[in-house]
């Protein structure tokens, strides 16, 4: 090709090879983190446990416990390791946990949401990427209104998704032998024994231990990301085109769900499509069953941070992270008069939005952070 | 078309690069066709269909390709911005071109008609010479090549000169309008194709130059 490369372009990339590897490894620390943490909560104790749960007990204060984590964290593949995490020592129930995925689901679409926010001194993209932005959040808020109902009365996501893991890994209650279990044992050890040394015990090695866990989780999701991101970047540019062109709405879908699965993060796969629908390059209609798509592709995360988990019920709360998405795409989207629902919401929002664009940044404030601070104080 | 996600295909500036060949060929063909209507005496409706179908075609490659290249700077980065621009800029040349080959159409349309005159062996063997511009100008935007594009851009310059200096006499001339008027429009199309030929070839070899030859009459 001819065009000329500027100088930034010219400075020397990773090979593929050594990313391919450095993922690899990152996937590993991931999975040393999920366990780090699994096994600083065991240190704590059963009381301690106790104390720090009770308030995820009601189902509304786990879905606000979700929505919080996963907008602190910017990422519900993030929130959701942890949840997995906190399922494998038995904090908390799979009951429990599934409100708190549910929330996790609708906390990780605040990131699109301030993407379209930087849109908004040009009213007309500032509308369409609004709209972009908010179909997703749309449609997570009314799956979990359909949803969580429908789990409290009749238990059918957490059936479906313990009838999976009964098969896969064995009854609840049991004990799992992971393999990746006994892969990162060693590390885990080492971060416990290294903190022990320093004279730490009970609750505070337990704390150093949950937060030693989390920071490596955390740190280990953002390089898998930002190095996947680099390694399938031109795959990912396909894909999108492939929407553009002649992608149908299935098509569409599915290519968000491989994207999310190979970046490992549906922030990045949605926020990419919100320059291009403010643009005017996708339509809000093209753009919307790959939010869908990317929804199911995060839940990747949540079933790999249950392989590092011992017990059956990790892997169920990732089935169940999995079970519910696709549920609600079913609800939401392949029927037919529920589909443009979202999409009506969305566009209504963003016509008020442009209007009164501090509506805007009052609606983030108040879905994101407000209300559910709100729940968790009233229901806790 | 969920394994284009996997498909080994090109990707990125390549890919529009390629494209972007392929609607210079497209721009060609018009030209050839829309010339060979003003110049010799090929019925215009034969070749009316066809020109404004290419054209159409030219112009819809352009919106995709700068659709295509949206979605570049968005999941890349900017990191190659200078680049892209530059593309938006030589797709906009090449579809300019598709345009101008559909106004000679216009003016063959219109009624006039240069066959069978004293200067219509000179004009044809100008057109055969700029339609043989576009096929270096394709190669040159394939493969960049800094010396070929120096010479090129000499040639290039002496032809848009020499149509300028042709535009002023016609302009200046004593002859009826109806002879004069045409060709001065004439030349002014050609001397715009040729200076967006070799738009296109510096677009290409430094992404953002500085104002061209072409810009001039655009």
């Amino acid at each position: 090709m001819t065009v000329v490369a500027p100088e930034s372009q010219t400075r020397r990339e990773m090979p593929t090879w050594m990313r391919s590897a450095l993922v690899f490894g990152l996937i590993y620390a991931f999975l040393v983190g999920v366990s780090t943490l699994e096994q600083g909560i065991k240190i704590m104790g059963e009381d301690t446990q106790e104390r720090l749960f009770s308030s995820v007990s009601n189902p509304i204060a786990g879905l606000c416990v979700g929505i919080l984590g996963t907008v602190l964290v910017q990422s519900s593949s993030a929130s959701t390791s942890i949840i997995v995490g906190l399922v494998a020592t038995k904090g908390i129930s799979v009951d429990e946990a599934i409100p708190m995925i549910m929330g996790a689901n609708i906390g990780t679409t605040v990131t699109n949401t301030l993407v379209s926010l930087a849109h908004i001194r040009q009213p007309t993209e500032f509308k369409r990427a609004f709209a972009a932005a908010t179909v997703h959040d749309f449609f997570n808020v009314l799956a979990v209104a359909i949803l969580l109902p429908l789990e409290l009365v009749t238990g059918v996501i957490s059936k479906i998704a313990t009838w999976i893991s009964d098969r896969l890994v064995g009854t609840a209650g049991s004990e799992w032998k992971s393999p990746v279990k006994a892969w990162v044992k060693k590390p885990v050890e080492w971060i416990v024994d290294i903190e022990d040394a320093v004279g730490l015990s009970g609750n505070v090695l337990g704390t150093f231990v949950v937060f030693t866990g989390l920071v490596i989780v955390l740190l280990a999701l953002t390089f898998i990301t930002k190095n996947m991101r680099k390694l399938v970047a031109d795959r990912v540019e396909k894909s999108v085109n492939t929407v553009l062109g002649k992608g149908s709405g299935s098509v569409a879908m599915l290519l968000g769900l491989v994207i999310t699965i190979a970046v490992q993060s549906s922030s990045i796969t949605t926020s990419i499509l919100i320059p291009l629908t403010a643009a005017g390059v996708l339509t809000l209609r093209n753009a919307y069953p790959v939010t869908l798509g990317a929804n199911v592709g995060t839940t990747i995360t949540a079933l790999l941070a249950a392989l590092a988990a011992s017990v059956p019920e990790a892997l169920t709360v990732g089935l169940a992270h999995t079970t519910f998405n696709v549920m609600g795409i079913a609800v939401l989207y392949v029927l037919p008069f529920a589909r443009d629902v979202p999409v009506r919401l969305a566009e209504g929002l963003a016509e008020v939005a442009v209007k009164r664009r501090v509506w805007a940044v009052g609606y983030v404030m108040t879905a994101f952070i407000i209300l559910p601070l709100v729940g968790v104080a009233i229901l806790r | 078309m969920v394994m284009s996600f996997f498909s080994k295909r090109e990707t990125g500036l390549d890919h529009i690069v390629s494209r972007a060949v392929g609607m210079l060929g497209d721009a060609r063909h018009s030209f050839d066709l829309a010339t060979l209507a003003l110049l010799t005496n090929t019925d215009t409706a034969a070749v009316e269909a066809d020109i404004r179908d290419t054209d159409q075609r030219i112009n819809h490659m352009e919106q995709q390709l700068r659709s295509e290249l949206v979605v570049h700077v968005t999941v890349q980065g900017s990191s190659d911005i200078g680049s892209v621009l530059g593309m938006i800029l030589l797709l906009k040349k090449i579809e300019r071109i598709g345009d101008q080959a559909t106004n000679v159409l216009d003016l063959a349309e219109s009624g006039v008609r240069l066959a069978g005159e004293t200067d219509t062996e000179a004009m044809l063997a100008e057109r055969g010479l700029i339609s043989t511009m576009f096929g270096e100008a394709a190669d040159l935007l394939a493969e960049r090549n800094d010396e070929r594009t120096e010479e090129f851009a000499t040639r290039v310059l002496a032809v848009v000169a020499e149509h300028q200096a042709k535009i002023e006499s016609y302009l200046h001339s004593d002859r009826p309008g109806r002879e004069v008027v045409p060709r001065a429009i004439y030349y002014r199309y050609l001397k715009r194709i040729v200076a967006n030929l070799l738009g296109i070839v510096r677009t290409a070899a430094g992404p953002l130059p500085a104002t061209q030859e072409d810009d001039k009459d655009d």
